[in-house]
This record gives structure tokens, sequence and C-alpha cells, in this order.
């Protein structure tokens, strides 16, 4: 059995406002696999992006271990979490994620060069035939603000594949956008996840989704309720 | 790249930003005037020391202010003379005056009254007239800045000082006094405006021989008026500023305005930069989100706060230029010491910096969660 690039154990989250602690996520237990694409579906509030959130080494799990690429990175220090997400994660989320001051092509840049790298020539134009693939190209250097939702939407997805990381994370990345556009997407995140080998997770509730996962996922107020995958040999 | 973002993010708040500089400009330009014209009493404090061409002041016992001398023994001059270590010595006459303008008001003035041939310790720079136009028996000179006081006379005209008669042989250009307007004439005349006995002078101005060590000179010096004070020049120039500074209130009232302008400058710094990162929190943690440090924030928002203060200094110094140049030749006395500009630059933005902590501290506590709700 092929080693997962991400591995959640027995992963438990709960909130607290001081007087009441809500548990959203409960003993989840998932593997990731490069290759893969992922859907994972539930209703509103059931625990998607917390769970994508703590995929993502954005957020810590109250109890539970994560694993990247068979290494334990549940307490890794908050600084060694931000470079193994700078390295190993492109994120694509449910809010808009835009930095209004930085025209287009610095919000896709900024991905590579937060830490104060230098961007290499090479990396820029990259950047541009990636706006130029998701039709942005005329607006690399504009602000953020003359883009549609969909269009920011899409300027995300540009952002998460700069570095082309080993696992996207992509919170609702069609809801914005109209069928011809959220075929390009799914497209593109399919061949990255069957061409490029990398595990692509998809939280959607959106049903023409579906028919793109290789594996669907569902999350019922913090619990696995259903696992294509399972029993399936990898 | 994290420049690149510290600047897009104020240019994009430029309001804000405006806001930020606006408070370096007012720390850069409110305490420079303030300093500036600290510095220019001081230089009329000590006006006569600074000027006096000599390397040693003999003064009476306890002299603490060059302004304010008691009488000395003009055989003291042929005492120091003696000595190998002294190239001259030259007794001054200094004393208080009042005048009387035409139209009968009076002034008080202070008669410097300085021994021919050499006029040592005398005026320096002059609008009209020289120097030896002091050995004429009733020449004085006045100051250009101090006209109006004896009712703006020309050279040639006649005034009057403790009822003698006097002419304007000269008027000087910046020779202005800080305990009374000075007036400069030859030591004749200021012996009979004062009514000194023939054997005393205010104080001896001595030059040392080239070469000669002047740790030496002033153990030797001292030895030879031991009912003085043998001070060189540099130190009583200092003393007689600390004696204003502390004895007339100048130096706390200075002082205060300087801290207020100081304290309004960096509180404005602080609030406009904290209420930007406040208001930019979401792109903050978005930073945080797609792999920056708590480190990389710091830096952003550090690169933010010098940014703010390059700006404010180099507006701060151009308004600062303009009031130096606007106050040139007037009545207020503005003076900056070369050393001056690097200090303040540099107190500026180690204020501004402190002012960007708070924004700093803000923007490092950010939770990269935040991004995504
Ligand atoms: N930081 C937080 N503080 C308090 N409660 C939180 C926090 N984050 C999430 N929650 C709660 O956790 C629950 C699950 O939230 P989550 O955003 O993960 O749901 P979701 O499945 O993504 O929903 P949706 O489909 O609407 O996006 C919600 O009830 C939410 O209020
Ligand atoms: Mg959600």
């Amino acid at each position: 059995m092929a080693e997962p690039i991400l591995k959640l154990e027995s992963i438990t989250r709960t909130f607290s406002d001081g007087r009441f602690v809500q548990r959203v996520l409960r003993d989840v237990n998932l593997a990731f696999f490069t290759g893969e694409l992922t859907i994972i579906a539930g209703p509103s509030g059931s625990g998607k992006t917390t769970l994508l959130s703590i995929m993502g080494l954005i957020l810590q799990p109250t109890e539970g271990r994560v694993s990247l690429r068979g290494r334990d990175v549940t307490d890794v220090a908050e600084e060694e979490a931000a470079t193994l997400r700078l390295h190993n994660f492109g994120f694509v989320f449910q809010t808009p994620t835009e930095i209004p001051a930085l025209p287009v092509i610095e919000n896709v840049l900024v991905a590579h060069g937060v830490q104060g790298a230098k961007i290499p020539a090479a990396l820029r134009a990259r950047a541009g035939e990636l706006l130029e693939q998701f039709g942005l190209a005329d607006y690399a250097h504009s602000l953020p603000r003359a883009l549609s939702t969909g269009q920011k939407q899409r300027l995300a997805i540009v952002r998460a594949l700069l570095n082309d990381p080993g696992l996207l994370l992509c919170d609702e990345p069609t809801s914005a956008l109209d069928a011809e556009n959220s075929e390009v997407v799914l497209e593109t995140l399919r061949s990255l996840a069957h061409e490029e080998s990398r595990g692509v997770v998809l939280v959607t509730h959106d049903p023409r989704v579906m028919p793109y996962g290789d594996r669907v996922v569902e999350l019922e107020h913090g619990t696995v309720t259903a696992d294509s995958r399972e029993g399936k040999p990898s | 790249m994290r420049s690149v973002i510290a600047y897009r993010m104020l240019w994009y708040d430029r309001v804000a930003t405006a806001g930020s500089i606006l408070g370096v400009v007012a720390i850069l330009f409110l305490v420079g005037q303030q300093l500036s014209t600290m510095f220019g009493l001081f230089t009329f404090m000590s006006v006569l020391v600074d000027h006096s061409g000599a390397d040693m002041w003999v003064v009476s016992k306890e002299t603490k202010n060059a302004n304010a001398v008691g009488p000395l023994p003009e055989r003291y001059v042929d005492r120091l003379i003696g000595l190998a270590e002294v190239e001259w010595a030259e007794p001054i006459i200094m004393t208080a005056g009042q005048t009387r303008r035409p139209d009968g008001k009076y002034e008080g003035v202070m008669i410097v009254g300085l021994p021919a041939p050499r006029l040592q310790g005398g005026p320096w720079a002059f609008t009209q007239g020289s120097l030896a136009d002091l050995l004429d028996y009733e020449g004085v000179t006045v100051d250009s800045g101090d006209l109006d006081l004896f009712g703006n006379p020309q050279v040639g005209d006649i005034l009057e000082i403790n009822r003698m008669r006097v002419r304007v042989a000269g008027i000087t250009h910046k020779a202005q006094g800080f305990g009374g307007t000075l007036v400069f004439t030859n030591r004749t005349r200021a012996r009979d405006i004062a009514d000194l006995p023939a054997d005393t002078c205010s104080y001896i101005l001595v030059k040392l021989r080239p070469g000669a060590d002047p740790r030496a000179a002033l153990a030797r010096m001292r030895e030879v008026v031991p009912r003085a004070d043998v001070i060189p020049t540099g130190r009583l120039s200092a003393t007689t500023r600390a004696f204003y500074i502390i004895n007339t209130g100048i130096g706390g009232s200075f002082g205060t305005t300087t801290l207020i302008s100081s304290l309004v400058g960096i509180v404005i710094v602080m609030l406009t930069m904290y209420t930007s990162v406040l208001s930019r929190e979401k792109d903050f943690a978005v930073l945080r989100a797609l792999g920056g440090r708590k480190r990389d924030l710091f830096v952003i928002v550090l690169y933010q706060g010098l940014m703010i203060a390059a700006a404010g200094i180099f507006v701060g110094f151009f308004l600062f230029a303009l009031f130096l140049y606007g106050t040139r030749d007037t009545a207020l006395p503005t003076y900056v010491p070369p050393w001056f500009p690097f200090v303040h630059a540099a107190f500026t933005l180690v204020l501004c910096l402190a002012g960007s902590f708070v924004a700093i501290r803000r923007a490092t506590r950010v939770e990269p969660a935040t991004a995504f709700r």
C-alpha cells in the first residue's frame, strides 16, 4: 500500500467561546494519496472548512495526529508549520483571499515571496502563463478590485498552483464560476492529480462536481459517514 | 518581495499612510524648530566667548556666566604676559549702561571696551565700518539688529550713553548679546562711561603661543593669578550656556515643548499605523496562511515603519529648511550645529519605529486560520 501524502488520525477539534464547547470534528481518520482527486461533501456547518484548515496546518487539532509524507507534524512550531505550508500546500478557500493592495500578478507571486525570497524570472513567466491559462492575463497588472467574483476565484487557483504543491486543498473552488469556467478548473485539478501525481482535495456541495472525484468522503456533524475508498485496495 | 508588499499596502491605504507621515513630520519639524531656536539662543548667550579669539579667559573667582564677571586687577596682565606660553593677554572692560534715544526713552546696553591697538575680543562682522573705527576716541558700534533701540542712527550720528557722548563708528552684523544689547568701544571710552578706577578690568583674554601645551599653560597661569579663575574658552562657553539654561528656565521650557512635540508625533504614528494594520488584518492572515512566518509580518510592518519614517523625515527636513531660510535674518535667532540634522534624523527614526511597535505586535499576532472564515 502506497504511503499517503497526508494522514489524519483520530482528529477532534473543539471551539469554545468560554461558556459552550462545540465539538466540530470528532474522531476523523482519513488518508490522502497522490494521483487522487478526493471530494469532501457535507452539509453546511458539518466541519469541512475546519477539516481542510487542519489538513493545511493552518489550524491545530484539539486531539489526534497529522502526518505529512510520513512525518508527524501535529506539534511542529508555528514557524515551521508556516514553511511547511509554503512548500507543500496550495490553498483555494471559500472566502476571498486576494490581497487588495497587490496587483494580480503580485497576488500570485506572493505565494513564493512571502518569506522574503527573490522571484526568479522563470517563476514570473510561469505566473504569467497560469494567468493566461485561466483567462486573467489582461488583468495581470490591475488591482484585484477590477476582477469579478469568479475571476477572483480563478486568481486564487492560479496562486495555489504557482509553487507546484504536493497537495491542493480547495474549498468550493467553483462556487462562483459558470459551467464553462468550472469545467476548466475541474479539468485542471483532475489532470494535476492524474498526470502530475499530486493530491487534490476538493470540498463541494455542487452535484456537477461529483463525477470528477476519484473518491468521495461524506462528512456530517464532524464525523465521516461515508468514504468511497474504504475497502478498496490502493 | 516583503518590501514590495509593505510599500503596496502603504500606497493602497494612502490616507492612513499620510496620517502616519504627518506624525513623523510633526516630530521632525516641531522638535527641529524648538531646538534650533534654543541653539540660536545659546549662541547669543556665549557670543562674546565664542568670538573672543582667545584660548583662555581670566575671570573673577567662581564665575559661571561670562556675562556677569567681577572686577580684576589689571596688573594680572603683566604677570600673564611674563609666562613663556602666553602670546598675548588683553584686559577687557565690560559694563552695563543706559542709552537715551532721541525720543527720550532709555534702553539698557552692555558696553565692551577693547584695548588698543589690537582691539581683541570685539565685533567680528560689520555691515558698515570696521574694527579700526573704534580707535576713534568717541567711536562705538551698534548692531544692525538693534538699530531701532537707538532710534535708527546712521554712521557718524551722536548717541548718549550714561550721559557720555559717543559716535556711531560702525554697524556690526549678528553681534547681539543675551544679557543686553552689545555696544563695542575702545577701552578708554568704556572706562569713562563705566567710571571705573584705572587699575581694574572685567576679564583678561589670553592667547597661547602656537605649540604651547594648554594643560601646562593653564596650571602656570593659575599659579600666577591665584585670586582669579582661568577658564578655557570652550568650557566657559558651555558653563555660560548651562547657567542660562538652568537659571532662566529656558531649558525646562524648550525641554517640555520638545517632549510634547515628540509625544504627539509618536502617538499619531502609533494610532494611524495600528488602525491600518487592524483594518488589514485579513490580508496579514492570508499572508500567514500562505506560508508567511511571524517574522515575515514583523519585517513587512517594520519596512512600513521605515518607509513612513523616511518619507516623514524627508518632508520634515524640507519644511525645517524653509523655516530656517525664512528666519535667517530676523530677530528670532536660529542656529543648527552641523551634527544636529544627523542626530535629529536618527532620533526621529527611533521614535517612529517605537510608534510602529504596537502595529508590528498586532500584525504578528494575527491567526492564519482567520483568513478562511
Ligand atoms: N474559529 C471558530 N470559532 C468558533 N466556532 C467555529 C470556528 N470555526 C468554525 N466554527 C464552527 O464550526 C462549525 C463548522 O464550521 P465549518 O466552517 O468547518 O463548516 P463547513 O462545513 O465548512 O460549512 P459551510 O459548508 O457552510 O462552509 C460551525 O458551526 C462553526 O460555527
Ligand atoms: Mg466551509
